[in-house]
């Protein structure tokens, strides 16, 4: 049998052609039966120990969320502040812990649960304390730092080149972040809008703009490289 | 139990092994695997007892790993290791817990016999051996029948010879030392295979054809065939490199047996290596003048003169009191960084060329092929690995990336040379995965 696509000889074992993925089908002729140079489906079992470690970490931050819970009680029988200690553990345990489950964590997915995570731990801080800063401020910044650094990792894991475009990017994307936190501020806490974000979105504009403009011109990204090597 | 135990045999690693334990890593280590398929299904009873009598035999092939307080070292195993069920994919990762059991699996699948070996228990010539025994000592069991000592097949009731576990570096190593300065080569990339799958492409052709090819460009089959995946290469990466964008060289490992060039028979790592180079900024090579490049490079330095050099530069390194010195803790840090730094990024990948393997007649007519399979490289995603038994030769591409662009290539460049070519693979049915 042969590949229609790239015209090579398979040979019967071969559901698609290994060379071009063409799926080998021809109805006029029939195949013999063959047997497979390495059987299917039988993979090997990793991760035991890797997964024995994660599970011995997850134990170790049972631990002290459990000791700091009884402590809380013993004196009136009421939580009171085992939440923050409980939701601060849990926040680092996401953020730090979590991926160590998986054998290949993909970055982007992981950072869209942490920033999740610290988004509700705000959210219960708000609710605690009765802060009323939550939905105006919180979640917006949140939200925004997350937009920013997701959309940065996300380019740069799927993307084989223009990592200087990205960083460019990145850096006068959080320049915008800061005037959008002062003008928040100013809404949600009645602070004075006085435009002290102006000066570093300037600044990291600045610096954003010139890695784009490395990006962009390879004569200055040499030069460049020539009088900063090491 | 005790006294069984003192007895067994224990080597220290021979120069070139001590790099591979450093250089090991959480998802990979460097082993090779030669197998032999039989004309009907393996009998894993009579394989597990074959196996046995190979383990007293070789003491320093069927060995495990072990740790001294400066260096590791080599132990014969007290029994042998359970013969083992085939994975979708050959040479599974060994780690260091397996090393330190066995450093070599033996593999039953319906009609294949197949060993995987720790790369610091022996070359491929002394694998080779090792498989030959194997299979001569199963066929005895099995079919009663009498294998002439010859071709690499030894009276496997005799005690092992000293000549075999002799770590010939030391012996060979010149007065004077060869540069170990080289230029980096074109790295290879692609998508990363998942759960450590690495795909296998077996190219069929037959000797007759490749070898008349070669003989019209004036070349060895060795040669030719490194001619062809270097012209593959330089194709691949002419197709992935963006216009303007600077080539790099495209350079591939070829490993040298030195027991053609010195007086040795040790039955552990006595091979070494010759890297031919083609550099874009000198334009375009036709395929003769590659086949002259190649053919060039290995005659200037497959001599024992040279060869002799370049053993004196590794030997010179274990000799010198400080770092023999230094605790193995440290001594594989630094190793493994050199590794890191220099090991894998001299040439695009290995091409190890075992040739035309031969076995006494009477086994011949038991066996159909024999594959020689080379792990994949810490950092670069392909490895070849050749051989030939009979009228064909196998030529196995491992890869652990999604895309089969230099097998596209290297049966382009077969097919440009009028060589038949028949291709199979591990892959696995159905969905399809590659683009082109």
């Amino acid at each position: 049998m042969y590949c229609i696509k790239c015209g090579v000889k398979l040979e019967d074992t071969e559901k698609k052609c290994p060379l071009c993925g063409t799926v080998v089908y021809h109805p006029e002729l029939t195949r013999a039966p063959a047997e497979p140079l390495y059987p299917a489906q039988k993979m090997p079992q990793y991760g035991s120990e890797k997964r024995a470690v994660s599970g011995i970490l997850l134990l170790l931050f049972l631990i002290p969320m459990l000791l700091s819970c009884v402590s809380d009680l013993q004196p009136d029988g009421k939580l009171d502040w085992f939440g923050y200690v409980a939701g601060g553990l849990t926040v680092t345990y996401v953020i730090v812990f979590l991926p160590l489950w998986f054998q290949k964590p993909n970055p982007v997915v992981f950072l869209g649960i942490d920033f999740a995570a610290v988004a509700l731990f705000l959210a219960y801080i708000d609710w605690q304390t009765q802060g009323g800063w939550f939905w105006g401020f919180g979640l917006p910044v949140t939200l925004g730092v997350a937009a920013v650094i997701c959309t940065m990792v996300a380019l740069l894991h799927y993307l084989r080149r223009g990592k200087l475009f990205v960083y460019g990017g990145a850096i006068m994307g959080f320049g915008v972040l800061v005037l959008i936190i002062e003008w928040l501020l100013s809404r949600t806490f009645q602070i004075p809008f006085v435009g002290w974000s102006f000066y570093p979105m300037v600044v990291v504009c600045l610096l954003g703009g010139c890695l784009i403009y490395l990006a962009i011109h390879r004569s200055a990204r040499e030069a460049l490289q020539r009088k900063l090597f090491f | 139990m005790g006294n069984e135990k003192r007895k067994l045999r224990w080597v220290k690693l021979d120069n070139a092994a001590k790099i591979y334990p450093a250089a090991m890593r959480k998802n990979w280590s460097n082993l090779y695997r030669i197998s032999m398929n039989l004309r009907e299904d393996v009998d894993v009873q009579v394989l597990q007892s074959a196996l046995e009598v190979l383990v007293k035999r070789f003491p320093s092939i069927a060995a495990r790993l072990r740790k001294g307080a400066f260096w590791y070292y080599l132990e014969q195993v007290a029994e042998a290791p359970k013969i083992r069920e085939e994975y979708s994919y050959p040479m599974v990762f060994m780690d260091k817990e397996e090393l330190g059991q066995c450093a070599l699996r033996v593999i039953a699948y319906k009609k294949r016999i197949a060993v995987e070996f720790f790369h610091s228990l022996t070359d491929g010539t002394g694998g080779l051996i090792f498989v030959k025994n194997l299979v001569a000592e199963y066929l005895e069991q099995k079919y009663g029948i009498s294998i002439p000592c010859e071709h690499g097949i030894v009276d496997r009731n005799a005690p092992p010879r000293e000549e075999e576990l002799e770590d010939c570096f030391p012996r060979f190593a010149g007065p004077v030392t060869a540069s170990r300065k080289d230029t980096n080569a074109w790295h290879m990339y692609g998508t990363e295979e998942t759960n450590g799958f690495c795909h296998v492409t077996c190219f069929k052709i037959p000797v007759e054809a490749a070898l008349a090819a070669a003989h019209a460009h004036d070349a060895t089959l060795t040669v030719f065939m490194n001619a062809v995946m270097m012209q593959a290469l330089w194709n691949l990466q002419k197709e992935k490199t963006a216009p303007g964008k600077r080539l790099k060289r495209i350079k591939v490992l070829i490993p040298i047996n030195l027991r053609n060039l010195f007086p040795c028979e040790t039955l552990r790592n006595f091979s070494m290596y010759t890297i031919p180079e083609i550099d874009p900024r000198l334009g375009e090579y036709s395929f003769r003048e590659i086949c002259q490049v190649i053919a060039h490079k290995m005659g200037t330095e497959f001599t024992a003169k040279h060869m002799s050099r370049v053993i004196a530069t590794n030997v010179n390194d274990e000799r010198n009191p400080l770092v023999r010195m230094i605790p193995l803790p440290i001594k594989n840090m630094v190793m493994k960084a050199v590794f890191d730094r220099v090991g894998e990024k001299k040439a695009c990948l290995n091409l190890s060329n075992m040739g035309q393997v031969k076995v006494p007649e009477i086994m011949e007519s038991y066996l159909e092929r024999v594959d020689f399979i080379l792990g994949v490289q810490a950092s670069a995603p392909y490895n070849v690995g050749m051989t030939s038994f009979g009228d064909t030769a196998y030529i196995n591409i491992i890869r652990n990336i999604q895309e089969p662009e230099l097998e596209r290539h290297f049966f382009g460049v077969l097919q440009q040379h009028k060589i038949p070519v028949t291709v199979e693979s591990n892959q696995p049915g159905g969905e399809q995965t590659c683009i082109v």
